[in-house]
């Protein structure tokens, strides 16, 4: 079971959208591009969430001018709250097997 | 040109014009009983037996002396050698659904695969497999990415499909048109017993004879008879695919 600053990270602008974004590996460049977040601000957000464990850095792929980027992905496929009795926050995690196939798969079309 | 991978099965090779496109995956459908396992076991123990290919039998619906039994009982007698000496290698239910954790046993097949020892691939069956998906979309979705890494992998696959149907008009499932090829077996209650027949309705990239097949299971496993003249069971334009 999470926090309540679990909800506090989720509340901050963009978070939400970020995960949303997450579904595949993406670059901290390519989220601030694709959702109009300064930079920094995406940066910090990444952080956060990390910290959570609601993102995860997914890998370091090589660039087309063979720099290494790091591409995160979301770890959470639904946050839970209830207020009921008192205050629980259930995260589910991404599937394992999905991820272990999501990976294997990749490693096919990065060669 | 087009390489293929023979079954071994009696019959069945010339009805599919040489055997099975290798690296696909071929889903075998029919009722409970039909054969679906059978003909599975048959193809991966006749890769060891006649053509040197080694095979990896993933079961969730039995457990690896259920499997022996079953191939014992019609006649695979070097089926628990092979197994010991690592030409066939099983993953039984015991072993895929340990501790309701499959994402670990994934991981070693992934693993496995990687390997390149081995050339065939039998999955039974795809429905509990695809339990491990949450919706339509994802069964679908990570149906293509194993059949990608399969194929990737140098593995020619079957996974059994359980129909509901005597015949598939209704109710076509979509992982008749993800996968490469679909045959169907076909059991129909007669005075006498059961009739048997094989259908193999798709295999891509491959010239196929559509007829449907007199087949029969006995020791030795399953054959196909090629005389499909002596009997008709369904008018050709009333073909559901």
């Amino acid at each position: 079971m999470a926090s309540a600053e679990l909800l506090q990270t989720l509340g901050n602008k963009y978070s939400a959208e970020i995960l949303d974004a997450t579904d595949e590996p993406i670059s901290a460049q390519d989220l601030s591009d694709e959702l109009e977040i300064p930079i920094a601000t995406c940066y910090r957000r990444i952080d956060e969430l990390t910290e959570h464990d609601l993102l995860e850095l997914h890998d370091n792929i090589l660039s087309d001018d063979r720099r290494r980027i790091k591409v995160y992905r979301r770890n959470v496929d639904e946050v839970r709250i209830d207020f009921d009795e008192e205050l629980t926050i259930d995260v589910e995690e991404r599937s394992e097997v999905t991820n272990k196939l999501d990976e294997a798969w990749r490693t096919l079309s990065d060669t | 040109m087009i390489q293929l991978t023979k079954t071994g099965i009696d019959g069945l090779d010339e009805i599919l014009n040489g055997g099975i496109v290798k690296d696909s995956t071929t889903l075998i459908s029919g009722n409970p009983g039909a054969g679906k396992s059978i003909l599975c076991l048959q193809y991966i123990y006749n890769g060891v037996e006649m053509f040197g290919e080694k095979g990896i039998y993933l079961s969730f619906e039995e457990n690896e002396e259920d499997l022996r039994q079953a191939a014992e009982s019609i006649g695979f007698d070097k089926w628990s050698e092979y197994v010991d000496n690592g030409d066939i290698k099983v993953y039984d239910k015991q072993v895929l659904l340990r501790e309701n954790d499959f994402s670990s046993s994934l991981e070693i097949l992934l693993e496995d695969l990687e390997d390149d020892d081995y050339d065939r691939l039998v999955l039974d069956s795809l429905a509990m497999f695809q339990l491990f998906f949450e919706d339509e979309k994802e069964k679908r979705m990570y149906l293509l990415k194993l059949t990608d890494i399969l194929r990737a992998n140098g593995l020619t696959t079957l996974m059994t499909n359980e129909q509901g149907a005597v015949f598939p008009d209704t109710n076509i499932g979509l992982e008749n048109y993800l996968t490469d090829g679909n045959i169907y077996l076909i059991q129909t209650p007669t005075d006498s017993g059961v009739s048997r027949y094989a259908w193999v309705a798709k295999m891509r990239k491959q010239d196929i004879e559509t007829d449907i097949y007199p087949m029969e299971i006995d020791q030795g496993g399953i054959k196909v008879h090629q005389n499909a003249s002596a009997f008709s069971m369904m008018n050709e334009d009333e073909s559901p695919i």
